[in-house]
């Protein structure tokens, strides 16, 4: 059974697309990253992006998260053009729009657990008390309670995966980026992270795209893809889960 | 030796930003060695200075018992020494009558001059032909007359003649003014070699005090050097501990690469020195400018500044270790710091507290060593400041820039100390220099020998302080630099999700300025409390304009090497994808 978040207000079946990348080109010099990438992802719909290093599977992520401008086709958030807006308004929509889960590092090791997942509230102008309070809601439901003052270094992996997943959704985004979120745990953990992050989501009414190598990972999700040599070559193997 | 070589290979393959943190050290070892070369010649060029002017201040021949002055029994000659100002330049005349012709002359001539003969330096006698008239007794003389050399010379545009007498000439023999005003009648003297002149040591002392005052602060930035960068070799060093090297290989390989490049900034200081010297040796002090050979230290005090700055980064160094050697995990976990412990504070207020007392009428070596004890406890006690105003800080803290330099402080108070520890290093400098700054222009005082002192105090003044802040604006720009190196990931990171540059330059900001308002405040007002001691309490106008002065050029300067590293900020946060070392 699902932990109970603050999230299960949300619509949880799978809706409208939310993100949609058309025709995405990106070279490196000579390389080729992406070549005319064409990808969508659905309100409360988690979606795998797999391929071996250097297929292009991160590249599809920073152009999808705004992080990288694509040298050609088109992003689009719920309608609105990503890929054309100024690096400002980009960084606006990460912070409001995106959430992001690495492999690890994304914690500011000065921060206890709960200032981290209260800073996106924070940079978004809610009140520090505010935002530490809404922040903690989220540690309960994802299996964190009592380690809301202590700070990443005291954390074990799974559980600081727990916290960057708190972090991630706690301004409501409409899409959650995860580069290989369970990279760095065991297996085990890395299930217990999965299961919670795919959870969340959907509860949250959000979507998620995730980059992995690990087809175990992959199976957790609705569908998953594959990336080789900068084109989509399975498009629509199912999820086994 | 293998330990040795891979750490080269380590440096020489850190990539861009590895060998950017390797040039951050070796420019701060640089600048460092520099200046500590520097502040060490000032005392040899003052020793030269003393030991040039020692022939005017000669022994006196003892009395002959039963028999009326003048009249000595050991005396090889009569001299008398009196000082006239020539326009805003002071001209010093050395009489002198040869009572023993085979008497050894004094430095700068080949014989005593006969009765009659003018001797002049060449500055003098520049000044002489220009005038196209006398001064006194002194006329300008033909091309190719003999010239006062320059051993017996302070500075080489002195202006001074030594004139020949014969031992009854009334000239030779009447009072006349000597270097502090008043009426001195002639010497009969036993020889030319002797101490000093009073001048001359006090300015001897000032210079101790001065080099202490340059020197400690660079002792601290050349340790913090030592560190810079250290998060990124810490990592790598702890990998290594992990796949097996011993705690002595991981302390070689962080010796040798710290030395290593350690050597590399002392020589480039060392280099460095050398091309500002002739720059340097135009600063005037006691009337005039310096000899070249004056600012050469010579071989043995450059090559021990070259072989102890590496020794002293490289033990720095080793200091930063302790956690990697303790455990191979030491590093790779970062849990709430233990607090600093308040015997930092009591020590520093006991050596504060003791200094009035311990330098009531002492040597200046004691003034000097007391001067270094106090600036080192302000080093002892920065840490711990900067801990409690980073937790008052994290309380108070409502928008996300203060939160992360609150936490910030309270998480590294070491690193954080580093950044401002030059510049609240150079206040204690200010509030020392500001409460010692005579209240009175050269112009209104009678005695030309008080008069250039506190000419020469000012110029001082401006000579530590201009120091100071160039080595507190290099510090605090090369730790900027080195703590956005050390930080990168967590800022590519953070900037990936969406946090404006803005946030992350304010909260860099507030980590800096906020700790430099308090240890600044607090440094002036230790620096003048330890110069109470020396003075009334009452700073001068004078004295204040320094402080006033010092306090905006601090925080320009911090806040200009701060605004110096944003680009650097802006480059490690726009790479799109970030990884660790």
């Amino acid at each position: 059974m699902r932990a109970a978040g603050p999230w299960n207000t949300h619509d949880k079946t799978q809706g409208s697309v939310v993100l949609e990348g058309r025709a995405l080109e990106k070279r490196f010099g000579s390389t080729v990253a992406l070549a005319g990438v064409e990808q969508a992802v659905r309100q409360g719909e988690a979606l795998a992006v797999m391929g071996p290093s250097g297929s292009g599977k991160s590249t599809l992520l920073h152009c999808l998260a705004g992080i990288m401008k694509p040298d050609a086709g088109e992003v689009h958030l719920l309608g609105r053009r990503v890929d054309t807006m100024g690096e400002r308004e980009r960084s606006a929509l990460r912070r409001t729009r995106f959430g992001f889960v690495f492999q690890f590092g994304q914690l500011l090791p000065e921060l206890p657990a709960e200032e981290n997942v209260a800073l996106p509230l924070m940079l978004g102008g809610v009140p520090r008390g505010q935002a530490v309070r809404q922040a903690r809601g989220w540690f309960a439901p994802l299996g964190l309670t009592g380690m809301e003052g202590r700070r990443p270094g005291e954390l074990s992996g799974g559980q600081a995966q727990r916290v960057a997943i708190a972090r991630a959704l706690v301004t409501r985004p409409a899409v959650v980026f995860a580069d290989e979120p369970t990279g760095a745990l065991d297996q085990t953990t890395g299930h217990e992270v999965m299961n919670l992050l795919v959870s969340a989501i959907k509860e949250n009414g959000a979507a998620l795209v995730v980059v992995t190598h690990d087809r175990q990972v992959a199976d957790w999700c609705d569908r998953v893809v594959e990336v080789r040599d900068g084109r989509i070559v399975t498009p629509a193997a199912g999820a086994a889960r | 030796m293998n330990s040795i070589r891979l750490s080269w290979r380590l440096l020489r393959g850190g990539g861009r930003k590895g060998l950017l943190g390797a040039g951050l050290t070796l420019a701060a070892v640089a600048v460092s060695s520099m200046l500590l070369v520097f502040a060490v010649t000032v005392n040899f060029a003052f020793d030269g200075r003393a030991d040039r002017s020692a022939w005017r201040n000669p022994p006196p021949a003892a009395k002959v018992t039963g028999k009326k002055s003048p009249h000595k029994k050991d005396a090889v000659a009569v001299q008398a020494v009196h000082y006239q100002a020539v326009g805003d330049r002071m001209l010093t005349v050395v009489r002198l009558a040869a009572l023993d012709e085979r008497a050894t002359p004094p430095p700068g001539l080949d014989r005593l001059p006969a009765p009659g003969q003018v001797v002049l330096s060449p500055a003098l006698a520049e000044v002489l032909s220009g005038l196209g008239g006398a001064i006194g007794d002194l006329r300008p003389q033909p091309e190719g007359s003999v010239r006062l050399g320059d051993e017996a010379l302070i500075h080489p545009g002195e202006l001074v003649a030594v004139v020949g007498h014969t031992p009854d000439d009334p000239e030779l023999l009447k009072p006349r003014k000597g270097a502090h005003g008043k009426d001195v009648p002639a010497t009969w003297i036993k020889g030319f070699a002797n101490e000093p002149t009073n001048d001359a040591i006090a300015y001897q002392a000032l210079a101790l005090i001065a080099t202490v005052l340059i020197v400690v602060p660079l002792l601290v930035f050349g340790g913090a050097a030592a560190r810079l960068t250290v998060a990124r070799r810490d990592q790598r060093l702890a990998a290594l501990r992990l796949v097996g090297a011993t705690p002595g290989q991981v302390v070689l390989m962080t010796v040798a690469e710290a030395m290593v490049v350690a050597f590399a900034g002392a020589v480039l200081g060392v280099v460095l020195y050398g091309a500002a010297a002739p720059a340097l040796s135009r600063i005037e002090i006691g009337g005039g400018p310096w000899f070249a050979g004056d600012l050469w230290p010579g071989p043995l005090p450059l090559l021990a500044v070259v072989l102890a700055v590496p020794l002293l980064v490289g033990v720095s160094a080793v200091a930063g270790l302790r956690r990697v050697v303790v455990s191979p995990l030491g590093v790779a976990k970062r849990e709430t710091p233990p607090g600093m412990r308040a015997v930092r504070v009591v020590v520093f207020l006991a050596v504060v507290a003791a200094f009035p007392v311990r330098t009531a009428g002492v040597g200046v070596g004691v003034v000097a060593v007391m001067l270094g004890l106090v600036f080192l406890c302000v080093n002892l006690v920065g840490p711990w400041v900067v801990a409690l105003i980073g937790r008052v800080t994290t309380r108070m803290a409502r928008t996300p820039a203060r939160l992360l330099a609150g936490r910030r402080l309270t998480d590294d108070p070491r690193s954080a100390w580093r950044t401002v520890s030059g510049v609240a290093m150079t206040g204690f400098v200010a509030g020392f220099i500001g409460l010692l700054t005579p209240g009175i222009t050269s112009g209104e005082v009678e005695d030309p020998g008080v008069a250039m002192l506190i000419q020469d105090l000012k110029t001082g003044t401006i000579v530590v302080l201009t120091v100071s802040f160039l080595v507190a604006i290099a510090s605090a720009g090369i730790t900027a630099a080195s703590s956005i190196l050390d930080r990168r990931q967590t800022y590519a990171l953070l900037r990936l999700a969406g946090t404006p540059l803005e946030v992350l330059d304010r909260a860099r900001r507030a980590e800096t300025l906020i700790p430099l308002t308090v240890m600044g405040g607090g440094s002036i007002a230790t620096g003048a409390f330890t110069a109470m001691s020396f003075t009334g309490g009452v700073p001068s106008a004078d004295g204040l304009i320094v402080l006033g002065v010092s306090v905006a050029a601090g925080f320009a300067g911090v806040v200009a090497a701060g605004a110096l590293s944003r680009p650097l900020l802006r480059s490690v946060t726009t790479e799109p994808v970030p990884r660790p070392d």
